[in-house]
């Protein structure tokens, strides 16, 4: 399967993910573009952050990227036929203050590391927390209301961050949208 | 060759200036830093590039302007704080320069 115009953003990643697995790369997706795959796409994004696990050459990245059609523009790698585009952001992969992350498959075949739903929660709440960005929290109660997150772990790191009384807050928003979806589909 | 005169943790002196700046103001944009640190402006926004690119500042517009401060989803931001904090008290100059700016709010169109 090749990237084409119509491809959406969870075949792109999935398809580049794949390609860096074969080159023997690992990376793991993060920031928005995860978080569009945990939230069913509650929130669209067009840049595709993967943070790359040890030292990478250059030539060897640019060749796994070339294999699904992406060269090198500057900073970020870019496709002809998708807006879509990719950047591989310097490391550690960390939320916050916790870098012990464990990034979890997504996709049959191929298949791509990406962030776990507790962690791209955690990654969305980090700028609901820090930069006070309620976008973050919509996506971040999305992600969570469409998967299984490990709620404790989420309060724990919370807690460390200082932002108890936003993690309430998030606990709240979520509440209200587990009603509503409640009530949709009891009707 | 110029003697380096003082000491650039950061990877280049422009770049540990600029975070020096970012500690003392918590949040600044290109124009005031230059300002502040006497640097080119073009040398402050290469520096400001190159920290976002590591993780260590973030940048968000309001308005027309990219004000930027250290990113607090860095991870290990409180040790970094700490480091500058520390590094800042031999900066006798940068921190006269910074408590010259007027940082407190003034009502609009009031006279100085």
């Amino acid at each position: 399967m090749s990237i084409t115009a119509r491809s959406s953003l969870r075949s792109v990643a999935v398809q580049v993910g794949g390609a860096l697995r074969r080159h023997r790369i690992r990376a793991v997706l993060t920031g928005g573009a995860c978080a569009s795959l945990h939230s069913g796409g509650a929130y669209s994004s067009v840049d595709m952050d993967f943070i790359l696990l040890g030292d990478v050459a250059q030539a060897a990245l640019d060749a796994a990227m070339r294999s699904v059609g992406f060269r090198r523009k500057g900073d970020r790698y870019v496709h002809a036929h998708v807006r879509f585009y990719v950047e591989f952001p310097r490391g550690p992969l960390a939320i916050g203050g916790d870098y012990r992350i464990r990034p979890v498959e997504h996709g049959r075949r191929p298949r791509a590391l990406v962030l776990s739903p507790t962690d791209s929660c955690r990654d969305r709440l980090a700028a609901f927390y820090h930069w006070n960005d309620r976008q973050s929290l919509t996506v971040a109660v999305s992600i969570a209301l469409r998967n299984r997150v490990n709620m404790g772990a989420i309060r724990h790191w919370s807690i460390a961050e200082g932002a108890e009384r936003q993690f309430e807050e998030f606990l709240a928003d979520l509440k209200i949208a587990r009603g509503k979806r409640s009530a949709r589909e009891t009707r | 060759m110029v003697i380096k005169t003082r000491s650039s943790p950061f990877g280049g002196v422009g770049r540990t200036r600029v975070l020096l700046a970012l500690r003392m103001l918590s949040e600044s944009y290109p124009r005031e830093l230059a300002r502040v640190l006497g640097m080119p402006f073009s040398s402050v926004l290469q520096a400001l590039r190159s920290l976002e690119m590591d993780g260590l500042v973030a940048g968000r517009a309001l308005g027309r302007t990219r004000v930027f401060k250290i990113d607090p989803r860095y991870f290990a931001y409180d040790e970094l704080q700490r480091l500058l904090l520390q590094l800042t008290e031999s900066e006798g100059e940068l921190k006269t320069r910074v408590s010259a700016l007027r940082r407190r709010p003034r009502r609009t169109a009031k006279p100085l």
